[in-house]
């Protein structure tokens, strides 16, 4: 989680990236955002994130995407 | 038939709710399909053949993907091959109609196309990418399937609907409801008054100036392609209220295609509120799929290795955003103009992009409220000349007319000359179209508010209600651009 939280600083720097459950919903994370974020988690937990996982749930909160990596590893 | 004509509200819609109204529930379905397939017969005649072709392939690329997940002996890599097979053989038939009945005009080639080709053909892409990518189960029942693709009030101009938006609703068979009948018809009129009383009247003024520019001067050709947009917008939203009122009546709810897109704070923002399911569409089956793929991701490491990850963030998507805003471009139509378009706004979205971080800091630094009324009109007013530029083109007969007409704007502009020109409009039909156009700002403002126009006139006395729904229709009758002296004008998105 603490490597997911590293990534999410670098990407939106100053942005409370651990409490914060809209970062969708509130247009913190844009979508050019979300695609930088995609390629980070490929790389640090190689997983492959499908267009399909790209939505609001998997995306708004630390929470959900540690969710979403977790989920991925076990399909792989 | 075409909506706004009253062979569709008053003949057409009221004769397939009686009748559905009337059959069982568990039957309607029969009448809705019966009634899809004898709208587009009567519009299209055997072409027909082609939808139920690409309704056949769709339902047939969605049972066999499934098969293929259920049964297959590979996994993980090789079994995502067997399937990406699959799909890309589907969308190549379904695609390929599309192609060979739009585009083949390029080469001297001219077919007339099935109508609604454009539209139907992005739902069977999105329903078997959907089943392809798991997030929709493919429909064992294809007469669902086939409802999902032909539904009546949507077959010619959209809206572009996903599976899991409205296939259930479709099959459902729900009862037609008072409170839906009325909301349904109210939102007709809506779209009715939107097409005659602004969109048509303005009509005559775009065909005389865009078809011989050069006789005009500059400020008439300014008012010609502000009108056109006006005519674009009051048309196209008017027939989404038309499409989405009939909706409406059955209970079914289309997604909306406009939201209030001149409030827009940008032209990003502009494209997130005009024909929505166009650029959702885009985004989820174009812009994402693209974004991610592997060579795609590939540059964009190398560019993060030497230039850092402030630069590397802008790589995949504007590599993605390119293609998006080239198939925009090409699938309004054959033709550069269409292409231009496409890659004007590109560019300028590309541009919105880098300069989104700088700007806001400029604006933090000099402490500029953006909320304020000032920063707002300003905005909009950026906007505006935005939009307009862009609908020149999207309409100008060629690129080279197009920078013609631009360029008659900004060297030979005389506002002077507007009291003496000839528009083609009468004194009546301009004191018309100005209050129509007022109408629809006023009710585009409210809307923005988030209050519902039509929630708050239902929650009047029965006697205001009534009074104002029957204004509305004898304000259509009387003062409606229809009749001697006028020209129905075709619905403009039916022909993309």
């Amino acid at each position: 989680m603490e490597k997911l939280i590293e990534i999410l600083e670098e990407i939106l720097p100053g942005e409370d990236v651990k409490n914060c459950t809209t970062l969708v919903d509130d247009h913190i994370l844009t979508s050019f955002d979300i695609l930088s974020l995609v390629s980070e988690i490929e790389d640090a937990f190689d997983v492959e994130v499908s267009p399909a996982e790209l939505t609001p749930e998997n995306f708004n909160s630390a929470a959900s995407l540690w969710e979403m990596i977790g989920r991925l590893k076990e399909e792989n | 038939m075409e909506y706004h004509l009253l062979t569709y509200s008053l003949l057409f819609l009221p004769i397939v709710a009686i009748l559905y109204q009337f059959t069982p529930a568990r039957l309607r379905w029969i009448v809705l399909l019966a009634a899809d397939y004898l709208f587009f017969w009567m519009v299209s005649k055997w072409l027909i053949i082609f939808l139920f072709i690409a309704t056949l392939t769709t339902y047939g690329t969605g049972r066999i993907l499934t098969y293929v997940t259920e049964h297959s002996t590979v996994k993980g890599k090789q079994l995502t091959k067997k399937k990406r097979c699959v799909l890309a053989l589907g969308i190549a038939i379904t695609l390929g109609m599309l192609i060979v009945f739009k585009y083949l005009k390029i080469f001297g080639l001219s077919l007339i196309a099935p109508i609604g080709i454009s539209y139907y053909t992005l739902q069977t892409i999105s329903y078997m990418t959907d089943v392809y990518r798991g997030t929709i189960k493919a429909d064992t029942n294809f007469a669902k399937v086939a409802l999902y693709l032909s539904f009546f009030p949507q077959i010619i101009e959209g809206p572009i609907s996903r599976y899991s938006q409205t296939a259930d609703a479709l099959f459902a068979g729900r009862s037609i409801e008072y409170c839906n009948l009325t909301y349904g018809y109210q939102r007709i009129l809506w779209g009715l008054f939107k097409k005659m009383m602004v969109a048509d009247r303005l009509a005559p003024v775009i065909f005389k100036i865009f078809g011989d520019y050069e006789k005009y001067d500059g400020a008439a050709v300014a008012v010609a392609v502000i009108c056109y947009t006006i005519q674009l917008y009051t048309e196209f939203s008017g027939g989404m209220d038309i499409i989405l009122g009939s909706g409406e009546i059955f209970g079914i709810t289309l997604p909306e295609n406009f939201r209030q897109p001149f409030f827009a704070s940008s032209a990003s923002d502009f494209w997130r509120r005009w024909h929505i399911t166009l650029g959702t569409w885009l985004k989820d089956y174009i812009f994402y799929p693209l974004s991610l793929a592997k060579p795609v991701k590939n540059f964009a490491k190398k560019v993060k290795a030497s230039c850092g990850i402030r630069v590397s963030r802008f790589v995949a998507p504007t590599i993605a955003l390119f293609f998006v805003w080239l198939s925009n471009g090409i699938w309004h139509g054959a033709g550069w103009t269409y292409l231009f378009y496409g890659m004007y706004y590109f560019v300028l979205i590309f541009i919105e992009n880098i300069t989104e971080e700088p700007i806001g800091k400029l604006i933090t630094k000099w402490n500029i409220h953006t909320e304020k009324l000032g920063w707002r009109l300003l905005t909009a007013f950026r906007l505006f000349i935005i939009i307009n530029v862009g609908e020149l083109f999207f309409r100008a007969p060629s690129v080279t007319q197009g920078f013609g007409m631009l360029g008659r704007i900004l060297t030979n502009f005389h506002i002077s000359i507007l009291n003496a020109m000839d528009f083609g409009l009468d004194n009546y039909d301009i004191l018309l179209s100005m209050a129509g156009i007022f109408i629809v700002l006023m009710v585009d403002i409210i809307h923005e508010k988030g209050i519902s126009i039509r929630d708050k006139i239902a929650s009047c006395r029965l006697p205001v209600r009534w009074g104002f729904w029957y204004a509305v229709i004898f304000f259509i009758i009387i003062l409606g651009a229809y009749g001697a002296g006028y020209t129905v004008v075709d619905m403009i998105y039916a022909a993309y």
